[in-house]
């Protein structure tokens, strides 16, 4: 599996959006599945697919699907 | 006779009776003393409510869709076990247990729902905030009783006080009633030398209450003021003027009334006078 | 709600607050006449999800605590099942009279939640600490108090609190990240303590976060070759006795650890009854020394007041000399 596809597949889980429901222009708070709670769901779930431990401010900066695969980056995780 | 003064007349012969309890219950008292002269400034509103204007059931003091009861100023308790015992709840035997050891009957209202005293209070300025609880409850549950709140003027010193008044005017509780009784003392003193509260009405129409000022020892103006007010969206305070002791010529407007001892010769002269009211 | 390593990791990560937040949220899918209250402080208490699926059975009174718990006894008066929840001070002590005359006195069924307990938010300062909560609310008659090790007991400990026929305050501590204490469901029950590590040389006795905390204390001590038995003792009120009695007869040293003044908390409930105990051994009371110190973050304050795993180390080597 790609590291887009475990990307998604962790926002689809972590988030429990519908497969159909999602799209990569989700932001943190446009959507009522992405809020506080499921934000740090979603670092959990991201963490233990990656492997990685996420910075507290990466945490906080981490508000999109697109910008979080910039903040991945930081971390090696290549899409 | 119509009916308005039908039942003008009933309410007012029970407030005889809840004042002839309150006069036995305050003797019984003998060396505990009694707050007399709180309970007797709210003897109409009391007579008024539980002889006609709650809904109540006289079999059953737990019937589920009564009009709720709260003496936010429990101390004035002897009015609410004498009108309870009007109603039939407390039978006149256990009166005269007021403030004996172990009574169900004490200074302040205590939780007893089979006598029909529903909330224990005493601690001013808590009464208002169960009574939003339970009118919040009842639109919850889609009933259509009412709750009433008799709260005292120099509780109104109480923070606790502001906070319930400022929540139910948001809360749109239109079922809410807070009857103010400002017989302008409280224990030390008169409100104006311990703490003035100023204008209660400008004070409790700011919060957002529907106001109203009116002789609260007059029958008849809390008859009609009541008959002609309903469904008016917000909830109601009525800042009712009173005497504190009122009824008996010893004690109206005396502030050492507030909690005394009655004595053998006091009693004896206020059942006369009583006895002449009739 | 299930119980599996990956909620655990994540109730762990989201903190104590939150946990309660997504637990009050399902009960609210079982309960009918659920209602929870607050002070203005729904995201703080992980209640926003909460708020917006469940806006009936859920009301912001404003910062008005004293009103809070006389409206939350009216509702529970005519049977709903009441949640109370905002911050430990001024969930407990801002309204301290109405909690004695409603919960205590008339015994309105009502689950108090005492969120950012103990030193979490340091960095504000002691007006937002609480240390003196389980104290004041040991006293008054007819209150379970219980303070959950992690976030699992957490949820625990608020669906039994919801249930309980008896009115319950649950004490919340930590931030997130809160370190697991359980990595794996097991039973809870109001009022029975959970021995956690075995150990022949003497007992500590902890709640709240300070379980994690002992446990790491009890490792670095077996290192030294002295063995600890931890207890949680979640609830603190009803005490478990016989946790009491049993770590009497087996121990040489007895300690309690809190995130609480060391008077009125878990270790005075301990002393109190070990007191009636013929040749008990000596109780160490660990907690914050009836002082209000500088703030700090929470691990500062954690160390400043001797509370982390070293520092109840050093301690219990002392006290075994």
């Amino acid at each position: 599996m790609s590291n887009l596809e475990k990307y998604k597949e962790a926002f689809i889980k972590a988030l429990e959006i519908e497969k159909s429901k999602f799209s990569d222009k989700i932001k943190y708070n446009e959507i009522p599945e992405w809020d506080s709670i499921g934000h740090m769901s979603l670092m959990s779930e991201l963490e233990e697919k990656f492997s990685i431990t996420i910075d507290t401010d990466d945490i906080v900066d981490f508000d999109s699907f697109n910008k979080g695969k910039e903040i991945l980056g930081k971390y090696d995780i290549k899409f | 006779m119509d009916d308005r003064d039908k039942n003008i007349e009933v309410i007012k012969k029970f407030t005889n009776e809840v004042r002839k309890n309150i006069l036995e219950m305050a003797f019984s008292a003998g060396a505990s003393s009694s707050h007399f002269g709180g309970a007797l400034s709210i003897a109409e509103i009391v007579s008024f409510l539980f002889s006609y204007k709650m809904k109540i059931d006289k079999q059953n003091p737990k019937f589920i869709d009564r009009d709720r009861f709260i003496l936010s100023k429990g101390h004035a308790c002897l009015a609410y076990y004498a009108a309870l015992s009007e109603v039939g709840y407390i039978a006149k035997e256990e009166l005269k247990t007021f403030e004996k050891n172990n009574s169900n009957l004490l200074g302040h209202p205590i939780i007893n729902r089979k006598l029909g005293i529903d909330f224990s209070n005493g601690s001013l300025g808590m009464g208002l905030s169960l009574g939003i609880g339970v009118a919040i409850a009842a639109k919850k549950m889609k009933k259509n009783f009412k709750v009433y709140v008799v709260l005292g003027d120099g509780e109104c010193n109480e923070g606790s006080v502001w906070e319930a008044a400022m929540a139910a005017p948001n809360l749109n509780l239109d079922n809410l009633y807070a009857i103010i009784d400002k017989n302008n003392f409280q224990q030390t003193g008169s409100n104006k030398e311990i703490m003035n509260t100023e204008s209660l009405i400008d004070k409790w129409s700011s919060f957002g209450w529907e106001t109203k000022e009116l002789n609260g020892n007059n029958i008849e103006e809390i008859y009609d003021y009541f008959e002609k007010n309903e469904n008016l969206q917000r909830p109601k305070a009525i800042i009712a003027n009173t005497i504190k002791g009122k009824g008996f010529s010893f004690s109206e407007n005396n502030n050492d009334w507030h909690h005394k001892v009655l004595s053998k010769s006091q009693y004896e002269k206020a059942k006369e006078e009583i006895k002449n009211n009739n | 709600m299930i119980v599996n390593e990956r909620n655990i990791k994540i109730w762990s990560t989201i903190g104590s607050r939150a946990t309660f937040g997504i637990t009050a949220l399902e009960l609210a899918k079982e309960i009918d006449n659920l209602m929870v209250l607050t002070c203005d402080v729904s995201t703080s208490a992980g209640l926003d999800r909460y708020r917006k699926t469940y806006p009936d059975k859920y009301l912001d009174l404003g910062i008005a605590e004293q009103n809070l718990i006389g409206v939350a006894a009216g509702l529970a008066s005519e049977n709903f099942n009441v949640i109370t929840t905002t911050f430990a001070p001024f969930q407990t002590i801002r309204c301290c009279e109405q909690i004695k005359v409603n919960i205590g006195y008339m015994k309105q069924k009502i689950c108090m939640v005492g969120i950012a307990s103990g030193l979490a938010l340091g960095t504000l300062g002691f007006t937002h600490c609480c240390i003196e909560d389980v104290g004041i609310l040991r006293a008054i008659p007819g209150i379970t108090i219980i303070s959950p090790a992690d976030s699992l007991e957490t949820v625990k400990a608020i669906q039994s609190a919801v249930k309980s026929q008896t009115s319950t305050y649950v004490r919340l501590t930590g931030v997130s990240n809160n370190p697991i204490v359980y990595e794996k469901d097991y039973d809870f029950k109001i009022g029975k303590s959970i021995k956690l590590v075995e150990g022949k040389d003497l007992t500590i006795f902890a709640s709240g976060t300070m379980v994690y905390n002992s446990i790491q204390a009890a490792k670095i001590l077996k290192k030294d070759n002295i063995h600890c038995t931890v207890i949680n003792m979640h609830t603190i009120k009803p005490l478990d006795k016989q946790a009491v009695e049993e770590a009497c007869r087996n121990s040489k040293l007895l300690v309690s650890v809190e995130e609480h003044n060391v008077i009125g908390g878990l270790g005075s409930a301990i002393a109190e009854y070990k007191s009636s105990i013929e040749k008990s051994p000596k109780l160490v009371i660990l907690g914050v020394n009836d002082y209000y110190s500088k703030g700090g973050e929470y691990q500062f304050l954690q160390n400043e007041h001797g509370l982390t795993p070293n520092k109840i180390v050093d301690n219990i080597k002392l006290n075994l000399k």
